[in-house]
């Protein structure tokens, strides 16, 4: 039934229907921002990248053949999206978050739930962009294994391997940083 | 068993996607690096569930759209600009035909004559038309004030 009315939605936009692609927008907006969000870490240029992805989408939907699901084909869009961004953004904030988790002596490394979540972020950002995608995907609900491989065009396996180095080196940087 | 085998699976484990079996269960309950490492990917994956979902700004769908419909118009008007450029070029090649024509078949004396004769017409016409003049400037002027408030109104629209 989900899938008819994707069809359906798919159609219309291709035929140019606006309020469609509206409504495609409105569907896919808070995952595609929240993947985003999650990767790049900064809201407006989030917000920018989520606004490139829909665009990618409008030019790209008369060539959607609706062999493999739009979610997957959108998830994909936002992977390109965000691994040429990281390749064009000079990466600058690495320096600055190891100089600021020098700083913190040993008497404030009592956490509270806010300082955990921060130190969470940072070692995040400090993931290579591909890491940094898997982790934000896996941990969005509804982004299932299979989705991922499909969408990153990736055996499942190789997947799941990923995000488990990905996990073990976020690990190791949060171990690193508590030390 | 070594602690690399053992480590090796510990995310899986943490992420409750493999259950440990004997072996491994025997090595996390003896070696505490393992043990401590199990623990510490246990908390990092109630972290990582945990972790908030940021939502989509509340304005995001119709600057969305506004973004769509300004890259539609710009293609538009390439694709205008790309057709008029390419009726000019049909136009130009039609007139370089049709002017070699006349110069290889002899007809260009004859044309010679046929363009005196327009000439001299349209001389005529502009002494009989020139006393209406100003009005026509003023109706063309209204016409190009019309025609600038459409594509004035047209573009905001796109916009």
């Amino acid at each position: 039934m989900e899938d008819v009315h994707e069809r359906e939605l798919v159609e219309r936009c291709r035929s140019g229907d606006e309020r469609a692609f509206q409504e495609l927008v409105d569907r896919h907006k808070d995952l595609v921002f929240a993947l985003i969000a999650r990767t790049v870490q900064d809201r407006s240029r989030a917000e920018d990248l989520a606004q490139d992805v829909f665009l990618r989408i409008h030019r790209g939907l008369p060539y959607f053949r609706g062999e493999a699901r739009l979610s997957t084909w959108i998830y994909r869009i936002v992977a390109n999206v965000c691994l040429q961004d990281h390749d064009r953004a000079p990466r600058t904030s690495t320096l600055d978050e190891e100089r600021d988790a020098h700083a913190v002596s040993v008497a404030d490394r009592q956490f509270t739930d806010l300082e955990v979540r921060d130190r969470l972020e940072k070692a995040i950002a400090r993931l290579p962009a591909n890491y940094r995608l898997l982790i934000a995907a896996h941990y969005l609900q509804g982004v299932r294994y299979e989705e991922l491989s499909e969408a990153l065009q990736l055996p499942l396996g190789t997947v799941k391997t990923q995000l488990y180095r990905a996990k073990q080196q976020l690990r190791r940087l949060l171990e690193t940083d508590l030390r | 068993m070594f602690c690399d085998e053992a480590l090796d699976s510990i995310e899986a484990i943490a992420a409750d996607e493999l259950t440990p079996d004997g072996r491994v269960a025997a090595h996390l309950a003896s070696c505490p690096n393992c043990a401590a490492a199990l623990v510490g990917a246990r908390s990092l994956e109630q972290m990582l569930r945990r972790r908030g979902v940021p939502a989509a700004p509340s304005q995001f769908t119709s600057r969305t759209m506004a973004r769509v419909r300004r890259a539609r118009w710009r293609n538009d008007q390439f694709l205008d600009v790309g057709f008029n450029v390419a009726i000019g070029l049909v136009l130009l090649v039609v007139l370089i035909g049709v002017w070699l024509l006349l110069n290889r078949s002899g007809l260009a004396v004859v044309s010679n004559d046929a363009v005196n004769l327009f000439g001299t017409g349209l001389v005529t016409f502009a002494r009989r038309v020139a006393p209406s003049l100003p009005l026509y400037a003023g109706a063309a002027a209204v016409l190009a004030t019309a025609l600038g408030i459409w594509w004035w109104a047209e573009r905001d629209s796109a916009l």
